[in-house]
């Protein structure tokens, strides 16, 4: 194959060389070494090194809770044994999380992917994320190891604004929406009416979940969380019962103040690039 | 088909005498792997259809006692689980089991690895020093239990080399990323893949608490299913340590873990972990990059 001229780049192409040929300077792995795994890519990674951290260790945790059953059928307000299970799943799964970060010697965990699934009898959370600590610093930090879902990059963001994570902090509430009477179901059919009893359940679950969340914020002594994520709609197994939970990351100022990040206006003068993913081919 | 170099099909090998090479390689990806003086000689595959019979066989898998290990499980993880009711019933479920199920492990490591040496082989005949952009897939042939493992790949010649004289290395990153990696400090090593299955024969608790009769029975109540965590965790756990057991002491990168789960039958659950990421080494000390200035894209 003839090879088309192309720009020199002779830094790159001495690092590839140089990485693929040169040996005797190549850092090798020994048995010894701890083998390190992360779900980070490259850019994240990059990151992370940027303000002095690096990944450890790809870690996870998961908890299933039961909810006995007939919870979600008869009742009135709260569904305390759902939003409790939740709660409990959450809990174990993120310390199971931090378990297997803190026994890598993590510092915290950051992109953690959330699963959550809620079955009408039992509450499923799975959590996967990257242990990370500061370069080459293995010793254990005196206050406990932190998780967030926040990305590699958006931690870089909060570090550098001045900011740290504490934890992640969820709330969520299951909530009856009281059957109408027979007459006012009847009146209702053919009318476009608000169905208030829906409306304020719907109320009463997403007081009730951030509610929540804010005090686990407040028990982690966080100024705030950030990136809050909500999902709030009907069990698609309880006609009458709609649930909402929200849960971010808890943050709070790590310096004596903000600092700006100050962006850089950018307008870039060539079309938008697509990013390469060989995955999608298949 | 043995693996080696020498077994490719003969149409292979007169097409990979030509002259024009074959790329999977997006333009951008093209012009990224040239910069990085990675010239492409051919697109490589390695293909290995695989027979599940295993799978047929799962409702023998449950151990014959809860004091043994499951049949064919002779090394792995096993864990046993007691009724504490005292009951005595055809019908009860007085004891459970999770196992490793290392035979569908076995089966599944014996159709990647073959697909990923067949295409490992293809490189090597065509002089590469590495394949790049890998693609794996898996997917069923038939309604007969035949899943077919397909790898694929560019494989590359760095210009003005010496010929290769070890294995190929191969990435699933290419071009920008893969050039990132390399001004980060890591040269590609290989691929890697693990999957691991835990089979879940569950015991009373575990099937009164997935149905929701826990309260029924006064010291099950509202809880955590323990069971079904334990086959949980432990079927990531073991993809992790396959994985960290082949590294060597290198990196994995951008690893991707995914857990599948199977009813089989009330109860009755199987788990399959798969985690993936490119193995890489460190070649040069860690050199940080200055703090990343944002910026806001007018566009």
């Amino acid at each position: 194959m003839s090879v088309p001229p192309t720009t020199p780049r002779p830094r790159l192409r001495d690092e590839v060389r140089h990485a693929l040929f040169d040996q005797a300077d190549r850092v090798t792995a020994s048995a010894e070494a701890r083998a390190t795994t992360s779900d980070l890519s490259i850019d994240e990674e990059l990151n992370l090194h940027s303000i002095g951290w690096e990944p450890v260790e790809l870690v996870s945790g998961v908890s299933l809770h039961s909810i006995p059953f007939g919870y979600w059928n008869w009742g009135q307000g709260e569904i305390e044994g759902a939003s409790m299970a939740h709660a409990t799943a959450f809990v174990n799964a993120t310390t199971h999380l931090l378990r297997e970060a803190g026994a890598a010697g993590g510092h915290g965990v950051v992109g953690v992917r959330i699963d959550r699934a809620v079955h009408s009898t039992f509450v499923e959370v799975s959590l996967v994320g990257t242990a990370v600590r500061p370069v080459n610093r293995s010793r254990r930090l005196e206050r406990g190891v932190f998780a967030s879902d926040l990305s590699a990059r958006d931690f870089t963001m909060l570090m550098v604004a001045g900011w740290e994570p504490l934890g992640l902090a969820t709330g969520a509430s299951f909530v009856f929406a009281p059957r109408r009477s027979m007459g006012a179901a009847i009146q209702q059919q053919s009318q476009n009416v608000e169905l208030t009893n829906f409306t304020e359940a719907m109320y009463s679950a997403r007081e009730a979940a951030m509610q929540r969340m804010q005090e686990m914020a407040i028990e982690m002594h966080g100024t705030g969380v950030v990136d809050v994520k909500v999902q709030e709609g009907p069990m698609s197994f309880a006609s009458h019962a709609v649930g909402f939970v929200a849960l971010g990351t808890v943050v709070r100022l790590a310096q004596a103040a903000h600092r700006l990040i100050d962006p850089t206006m950018v307008v870039a003068l060539d079309d938008a690039s697509v990013a390469f993913d060989a995955r999608t081919l298949s | 088909m043995s693996e080696g170099p020498l077994d490719l099909p003969e149409a292979a090998q007169r097409r990979f005498s030509q002259g024009a090479f074959s790329s999977g390689l997006s333009v951008s990806d093209f012009g990224a792997c040239l910069d990085m003086g990675l010239e492409p000689v051919g697109l490589v595959q390695g293909f290995c259809a695989m027979h599940w019979g295993a799978y047929s066989m799962s409702g023998l898998g449950r151990g014959t006692t809860p004091f043994t290990g499951a049949p064919g499980a002779a090394h792995g993880y096993v864990q046993n689980y007691q009724c504490p009711h005292g009951m005595i019933s055809s019908e009860h479920r007085t004891w459970g089991q999770n196992y490793q199920q290392n035979w569908i492990e076995d089966a599944w490591r014996t159709g990647f690895n073959s697909a990923y040496s067949r295409m490992m082989a293809e490189a090597q005949a065509l002089g590469a020093h590495g394949v790049v952009g890998v693609i794996d897939g898996e997917n069923p042939l038939s309604d007969t239990g035949v899943v077919e493992f397909h790898l694929r790949g560019t494989a590359v010649r760095v210009l003005d080399a010496p010929a290769p004289s070890a294995t190929p290395w191969s990435t699933f990153l290419a071009g920008q990323r893969l050039a990132k990696s390399f001004e980060a400090g890591y040269a590609p090593v290989s691929i890697i893949t693990a999957v691991t299955s835990v089979r879940v024969w569950s015991y009373c608790v575990t099937e009164y608490l997935l149905g929701g009769t826990g309260g029924m029975w006064a010291n099950a109540g509202a809880a955590e299913i323990h069971q079904i965590v334990d086959a949980q965790n432990e079927v990531r756990d073991l993809a992790r340590t396959r994985v960290r057991a082949s590294l060597h002491g290198d990196v994995l990168h951008g690893a991707h873990l995914e857990v599948s789960a199977r009813e089989i039958g009330p109860g009755d659950v199987e788990f399959q972990s798969r985690l993936s990421g490119n193995r890489v080494r460190r070649f040069k000390d860690f050199d940080p990059l200055p703090v990343p200035r944002p910026t806001v894209r007018l566009s």
